[in-house]
């Protein structure tokens, strides 16, 4: 080893949800160039750093120095009636609090991503209630695991190798004394991994579970199949979750997206509460972006609401539907954009996007994506956990601590130091 | 900021150095009470107001993944109570699980300095570091649970004090915690697979420890460590009727505990309210034979000292109950009719089976909350020692913390009491003596129990709870003059006064002036990190490292909170705990 070799022990990878904090990253003269224990995002994420790295602030298309695109973003910002505030799911909770803090001063809307992945179950949450579960008591207790509308293998790959097929203290063999079950509409990855694939027709999954209730609470039902799943074989499911001694569900956007959405979250909630007369079940959503859990949760502690807050009065509003991304950019409310850590050009719907290219679009970002083609500013930012730290939270609640391992390129600073400036900018502009 | 400072002609009650009521001035230096300030000085004439020490509230539910999840699953809770931005200060709600920043401000306008947040899951103390935060201008202390832990059961199981103690102290220091928390000591854990215990000496589910032994061993380790805050327990059984007598036998038990050093008391118990129900003459213990335990409590603890009490008062309307008793808040979804959001929040190793939350409301009219609400007023004023006792209402699940003065009006005005126990259903009046009690708290006794006594047990007494010389300079002022009000029959004024203190001073620093706060200043962090020899030190070091890489799912490196959140706002007191034997 040369002296310019140094080895990152237990570093968080900031990739998505699961938050593995086992990774080592090994530095050469400031240059990440291996990891190990990561799964092949996680290799991507920290080796690919460098790729496709957003070069400098720019407005229009030109090159500017971060005081001159500082300077654009706070004319906008201050002459525009409806802000629009969106992403943070992907940076750290400093940033989030600064995003906040900029949004009751410019008096605007701050949405985080959950409004488009677990926003539904929010809502479900909202109406029922939820039975959490921890990732440590998964591995220490569960003897049925179940996943619906969910692929971990393609988009948490280490979700079931670290937190499921693990022995715990009290399952000795996760293979013979665990079950993982999965239900979902079609075969992926994840299905050919799994002890037991239920396949139901795609847009069943309400009807599916509260057949599932109806039956765990001892009703006979009229049907000789629901969701393309025979009555039979629903039966012998219920008997075995209500056998189980520790079950979990852990659900994805294939519940939470599709037709039912928050009524599909409100049933399976209900589902595991029923459950918890007969034996212990809880549930985890499976969160997509590594601190998507970390924006709800600041917002909830900031604001008093997880997510779609207004600020338009001086104190914050919640109301989804009305305040959310993608219901304001595509009724034409919002008349400027600030985009934080997150791509919504490329995954918003077509009338969302496009009132989106017809506004001052502000992307603050490290790398190039499809908003930043479409945004008059572009700020790059430090990559957090790689090129600055910060704090982010797990799906199931845990926070960490993320390291800053190399420094960022010359002139590029975390998020939270962007949105600082904007913030104290604006400050002094509204008061002139 | 004004160094100095000079609040004339106070009406002072500062009961820690025996003043009652007496007309006096307050000098400040430096955040600090001092005999007299030189040179130049801020002066405010108070003429004749009530003047007290800083409101200190040793059990409030504040911060943490509880509350966030409480805030997220109830909008509707907040919806109402918009709390709008100001030049100095920022925006939240102010609802009964109010955000942030409001939950700041509202303590600071009630003339309330410190606040103790008494349920810290350990292992995410970095979220709680971080939303301290964003609370502004008060002085906050943890306290992390460990009585469903899997480490403390392994020591305690191996009659391993040392080791207990040790984990402790590797705790407290790295993650900031100021003393111990236990709740339903084993009942939780054994939620983990939905079961529950209820007696002393009930098995734990696989391990070899029972709610006594947890209880007792993990007092002794705290009189062990000097900690200045005896052990903080919620016991088992807490919500159910006949309670009164499980709860004197865990005190019982905890009596017989070996505590040493002089005057050390071995427990306090929190929120006797939901600990203390009883229920009626050949009653079966079932919510419609509930009575209230006021009485028979304040007997028992007329007759014993080892322990003191903050009282959970119940208050009417809407509450969210959180506690980290995993079963007693299923019980509440049950009774609920499985109607209630009911929600759970299980933490890894130090708490499986977990914290829940049910948002409920306490119905003036309903047999069993009438009771309910009857009970701690009961005990509260059939008590003769009212240093060992604190008034709070256990934020937010008997009410939220802004019900405070409605509480102090019931203990200080039979009138009120009269008024209400109209109001409610009759049971209150049948099945507690709390209609025949005349007594009513002067206001030596409410600035004790506010105050002087929670600063007392908390081990904060130096600087917190008085006004002498030394002290910190959280001061409230109220706006009326005691020598010309009378309180116990104007209850309305005591709603008035103490919902918006005239005057709150945070460490000298003027923060609000007739409920508004005008100036937003962080708050600070009081810990208590013990010091431990050497040998204990790299014992626990390399035991915990082994058992935490085994039963976390995260790497043991990544547990305790870094400095980076933690140097701006703490104020460590070190204690010395080397004596422990390894």
């Amino acid at each position: 080893m040369t002296e310019s070799t140094e080895t990152f022990k237990d570093v968080p990878c900031t990739f998505c949800g699961c938050l593995c904090d086992d990774i080592d990253v090994q530095v050469e003269e400031g240059r990440i160039v291996k990891i190990t224990n990561g799964c092949a995002i996680s290799k991507e994420r920290f080796l690919g750093h460098m790729e496709n790295r957003c070069p400098w602030p720019s407005v229009k298309g030109e090159k500017v120095s971060l005081q001159e695109a500082i300077e654009r973003v706070v004319e906008i910002i201050a002459s525009s009636k409806r802000l629009l505030i969106y992403g943070l799911s992907s940076t750290e909770n400093d940033a989030q609090r600064e995003a906040y803090k900029l949004a009751e001063l410019a008096h605007a809307v701050v949405d985080n991503t959950t409004s488009v992945c677990h926003g539904p179950t929010i809502l479900g949450a909202q109406e029922s209630g939820k039975a959490g579960a921890s990732l440590a008591e998964v591995r220490h207790r569960s003897d049925l695991v179940l996943y619906w509308g969910a692929n971990p293998a393609a988009a948490h790959p280490r979700h079931i190798p670290r937190y499921v097929r693990q022995p715990g203290e009290y399952i000795q063999d996760p293979k013979e004394e665990r079950k993982i079950w999965l239900v979902d509409i079609r075969a992926t990855t994840t299905s050919r991994m799994v002890d037991r694939f239920i396949r139901i027709e795609p847009g069943t999954d309400l009807d599916v579970l509260l057949t599932l209730r109806a039956l765990i609470r001892g009703h006979t039902l009229d049907a000789s199949e629901v969701g393309c799943v025979s009555i039979s074989e629903l039966e012998e499911m219920a008997t075995a979750m209500k056998s189980a001694k520790y079950g979990v569900l852990f659900f994805g956007l294939g519940l939470t997206q599709t037709r039912g959405r928050h009524r599909n979250v409100d049933a399976a909630i209900r589902l595991i509460q029923d459950l918890n007369a007969y034996t212990k079940w809880t549930m985890m959503p499976m969160r997509g972006h590594y601190n998507v859990s970390g924006a709800h949760k600041t917002s909830t502690w900031v604001t008093g609401y997880p997510y779609a807050v207004d600020f338009a009065r001086g104190y914050p509003r919640f109301q989804p539907g009305e305040y959310t991304a993608v219901d304001m950019l595509a009724r034409g409310e919002a008349d400027a954009l600030l985009n934080i850590a997150s791509d919504p050009v490329a995954h918003f719907p077509r009338a969302a996007v496009a009132h989106l290219m017809r506004i001052p679009v502000i992307n603050i970002d490290p790398k190039i994506n499809m908003t930043s083609t479409a945004a008059e500013v572009n700020i790059p930012a430090a990559i957090a956990g790689i090129e600055c730290d910060g704090a982010a939270t797990r799906m199931d609640g845990l926070p960490l601590y993320l390291k800053k391992i190399v420094e960022p390129p010359e002139g590029v600073i975390p998020d939270r130091d962007i949105l600082r400036m904007i913030h104290d900018s604006l400050q002094k502009v509204m008061k002139k | 900021m004004t160094a100095q400072l000079v609040l004339k002609n106070g009406v002072v009650f500062d009961p820690a150095n025996g003043i009652d009521g007496e007309v006096m001035d307050i000098c400040v230096s430096d955040g600090k009470i001092v005999e007299k300030v030189s040179g130049k000085a801020k002066v405010i004439d108070l003429k004749h107001c009530a003047v007290m020490p800083g409101g200190v509230d040793p059990h409030s539910h504040i911060l943490g993944s509880k509350l966030g999840i409480a805030r997220l699953i109830s909008p509707e809770s907040n919806r109402h109570h918009p709390y709008p931005a100001t030049r100095n200060t920022r925006s939240g709600v102010a609802g009964i699980i109010p955000s942030s920043f409001a939950t700041g401000y509202l303590y600071s306008a009630m003339g309330y300095t410190t606040v103790i947040e008494p349920a810290l899951p350990a292992v995410k103390a970095l979220g709680a570091w971080e939303e301290i935060d964003d609370i502004p201008g008060l002085d906050i202390g943890l306290l992390p649970m460990f009585g469903n832990s899997m480490i403390t059961y392994r020591y305690i199981q191996d009659d391993d004090i040392s080791g207990l103690a040790a984990y402790i102290a590797w705790t407290m220091k790295k993650v900031g915690g100021m003393g111990v928390k236990v709740v339903n000591p084993g009942g939780t854990y054994a939620w983990a697979y939905g079961g529950n215990v209820c007696g002393l000496q009930d098995p734990v589910p696989q391990w070899d420890v029972t709610p006594r032994k947890i209880m007792t061993s993990l007092a002794e380790a705290v009189a062990a460590l000097g900690l200045p805050h005896p052990l903080h327990l919620h016991p088992n059984n807490l919500g159910r009727p006949g309670n009164v007598e499980t709860t004197m036998q865990q005190l019982d038990a905890l009596k017989r505990a070996k505590i040493k050093g002089k005057d050390r008391r071995a427990v306090h118990l929190a929120h006797m309210s939901f600990d203390c129900l009883g229920v009626v003459e050949d009653g079966m213990a079932k919510w419609k034979d509930v009575a209230s335990g006021g009485l028979t409590f304040a007997e028992y603890y007329n007759k014993n000292k080892h322990f003191t009490v903050d009282l959970g008062q119940i208050t009417f309307g809407a509450s969210m109950t959180m506690t980290g008793d995993g079963p007693f808040q299923y019980s509440l979804y049950l009774m609920s009719g499985g109607k209630a959001k009911w929600s759970n929040i299980p933490v890894d190793v130090e708490l499986p089976g977990g914290a829940g939350i049910v948002p409920f409301t306490f119905e003036p009219k309903s047999p069993a909350n009438s009771v309910q609400w009857a009970g701690p007023l009961e005990f509260a004023l059939s008590v003769k020692d009212v240093w060992r006792l604190v008034m709070s209402t256990d934020h937010p699940n008997g009410g939220p913390f802004l019900k405070y003065p409605l509480v102090i009006s019931w203990l200080m005005s039979r009138k009120q009491r009269d008024i209400w126990l109209e109001m409610v259903h009759k049971n209150a009046r049948e099945r507690s003596t709390l209609p025949e009690i005349e007594r009513e708290y002067t206001l030596n006794e409410i600035a004790i129990t506010t105050r002087a006594a929670p600063a007392k047990i908390l081990g904060l007494e130096k600087t917190k709870g008085h006004l002498g010389v030394g002290a910190d300079a959280d001061i409230t002022v109220y706006g009326f003059n005691p020598e010309k009000t009378e309180l116990a029959k104007r209850p309305d004024l005591i709603l008035k006064y103490f919902t918006q203190a005239k005057l709150t001073f945070k460490g000298g620093q003027q923060i609000s002036k007739k409920g508004i706060v005008g100036k937003q200043i962080p708050s600070r962090v009081l810990s208590v990190h013990p010091e431990l020899n050497d040998d204990l030190s790299a014992r626990i070091d390399m035991e915990l490292e082994e058992m935490m890489d085994k039963w976390f799912s995260h790497s043991f490196s990544n547990y305790p909170v870094p400095m980076r959140y933690r140097q701006h706002l703490e104020i460590p007191k070190v204690i010395d705990s080397t004596a422990i034997r390894a």
